[in-house]
């Protein structure tokens, strides 16, 4: 079994873009959509969001666990705040229920405001995801360190997810590897009896590869002190630079979250009832 | 520079945050007078204000020393180590070894950053809790969900708050003592007073919320007394189970605001199932993977 990652290399116009201007770009298109509720409204991160997924070159495939589990579980918990009443917080001002139903304890009601509510938060819900989604398929995992560094992060913590990302596929290796190696002593992972059992049965393969990650990473922690890491600044090897298109992204991107920023502080952003 | 007073310490940090609630509360009354709303009134946010000062200079004095927050070449590599694990091991789970239908699984992984954090630190959990998550997330392929990435920050966070404390038995009666005042005074309020209105939701808190908070307190205290001779796994179960609340209760409460769910949904539909799995999980594992680490940690003598 191998992490592989979900990026490659696709000659795409978004993965010519500079990684912090996807990253900044998604932060101040996801924060648009909060502040609105006005489905009308919400239609233009929407169509930003859905711009960005075909630009990117995505397939199906690639994306088929997101919008299966993601989308089902939105659905449902879409459907289950339009069953158990108002959702948000003081979205909806007024209502007018025209049905009422009771299934045992639990009454449900209907209003037009209800529905556009629940219209308006499958939207946003889908804008804020599908923007991100992109990202782990687009943004090569190797940039990540630089690209929050130049982000303003320290370099600590930056050299921290660069390293993070670069175990990944050595502990993912060492998991098949204590995996195979438990299954030859007659572990059998799959036959769990309840809950606890199958919780209890996971700790063979836990506790063998943390603690030997743990031990193997005094080694690290030893080379990077005789590199004197932290005693002044580091330098990166790679070097973002942002382009004539970074700016123009960035600059679509501010607009309209500066645009969605007033209108929600005038007070016009709110559910919007036809 | 001087070592500053603890008690001291906070006073800034405390102060620019009313100030900043305070500009908040403005901007928000602006809006709700513009939606034509009235039931935005700053005289009823106040005590919550004063509350919640008072709460944050609690807490910049038990945890405001900076050597706690520091992050050094150890916590750089561990938090890296710890994300990475907690980040193949959620994607292991996800893709074969338990599955289940919503995105909120069965995950064994949990204990990762809260023993990490536990053992480590508080920077130490929070990075292995937020990278780790969103590392495992994108290896399935699910997303970004940045929300959840923080609740599980938290996660990590919280039980590494215990090494400010002189011991780990120590650290347990602090948590008793904190989540008995909690408990002690919110069901005298929700018992003896009037109704009381959530801000959150606008709804009327129910009377069992009291009940949920002494049971809580019981099992502290039982933790905390039965395991008596273990007060490392007392300690560590204490503050694993308030990191997976607090967490998850973060991550779902926040959901509301984000996604727009109602309370139902956030806690019926996320609450519950995610913190009622990992608390199981943490419970289960944190135990023994604490004993294997001391066990290590004596064969190697670091």
């Amino acid at each position: 079994m191998i992490a592989t990652w979900s990026y490659k290399e696709r000659d795409s116009f978004i993965q010519r873009l500079d990684p912090r201007t996807r990253l900044v770009g998604v932060v101040l298109l996801s924060l648009a959509a909060v502040f609105l509720w006005d489905v009308r409204l919400l239609l233009i991160p929407f169509v930003v969001a859905v711009c960005q997924l075909g630009l990117a070159k995505l397939t199906w495939r690639e994306l088929r666990r997101f919008w299966i589990f993601a989308g089902a579980l939105f659905f449902f918990l879409t459907a289950l705040t339009l069953l158990t009443g108002r959702g948000g917080v003081g979205v909806i001002t007024t209502e007018h229920v025209f049905w009422r139903g009771q299934f045992g304890p639990l009454v449900v009601e209907m209003s037009e405001a209800r529905l556009v509510f629940a219209l308006s938060q499958l939207v946003r819900i889908f804008t804020m995801a599908a923007l991100a989604v992109v990202l782990p398929f687009t943004i090569n995992p190797a940039v990540y360190g630089v690209a929050f560094r130049r982000l303003g992060l320290p370099d600590s913590i930056s050299f921290a997810l660069d390293l993070a990302v670069r175990f990944v596929p050595t502990l993912a290796r060492d998991f098949s590897l204590t995996l195979e190696a438990q299954r030859a002593r007659g572990y059998e992972l799959e036959r769990a009896g309840g809950i606890i059992k199958a919780i209890r049965h996971t700790a063979p393969l836990i506790i063998p590869i943390t603690i030997g990650a743990i031990l193997k990473s005094e080694d690290v922690i030893d080379a990077m002190n005789l590199h004197a890491f932290g005693s002044k600044q580091r330098t990166w090897s790679q070097e973002l630079r942002y382009q004539f298109r970074d700016y123009a992204v960035l600059a679509l991107c501010l607009v309209i979250f500066v645009g969605s920023l007033t209108i929600a502080i005038s007070g016009h952003g709110g559910l919007w009832v036809p | 520079m001087q070592q500053q007073n603890r008690w001291v310490r906070p006073l800034l940090f405390v102060l620019g945050i009313v100030v900043i609630s305070i500009i908040f509360m403005f901007i928000a009354n602006f809006i709700a007078q513009a939606r034509g709303a009235s039931t935005f009134d700053t005289t009823k946010w106040m005590p919550f204000l004063l509350v919640g000062a008072v709460i944050a200079y609690g807490l910049g004095v038990a945890f405001g020393d900076p050597a706690l927050w520091s992050v050094e070449t150890r916590q750089v590599v561990y938090a890296a180590v710890g994300a990475a694990l907690y980040g193949v091991f959620s994607w292991a789970t996800n893709i074969f070894l338990v599955p289940s239908v919503s995105l909120v699984t069965v995950r064994p992984a949990i204990v990762i950053p809260v023993f990490f954090g536990f053992v480590y630190g508080p920077s130490v959990g929070f990075l292995t809790g937020f990278v780790g998550n969103a590392l495992g997330d994108a290896l399935t392929g699910w997303g970004v969900f940045p929300v959840w990435d923080f609740g599980n920050g938290l996660i990590g966070l919280i039980p590494g708050l215990v090494l400010a404390f002189r011991n780990r038995t120590r650290a347990s009666d602090i948590a008793l003592g904190l989540v008995a005042v909690v408990a002690i005074l919110a069901s005298v309020w929700l018992l003896v007073g009037s109704d009381v209105v959530s801000p959150l939701s606008g709804a009327t808190v129910d009377k069992w919320v009291a009940l949920t908070l002494i049971g809580g307190l019981l099992i502290i205290a039982g933790l905390r007394y039965g395991l008596r001779n273990r007060p490392e796994i007392a300690s560590a179960q204490v503050w694993g189970g308030l990191a997976v609340f607090l967490g998850i209760g973060f991550a779902s409460m926040a959901d509301i605001w984000w996604n727009g769910y109602n309370f139902t949904t956030a806690f019926v539909g996320e609450f519950v199932p995610a913190a009622g799995t990992d608390l199981l999980n943490v419970a289960i594992l944190l135990p023994i993977l604490l004993t294997a680490w001391n066990a290590a940690q004596a064969r190697t003598g670091r």
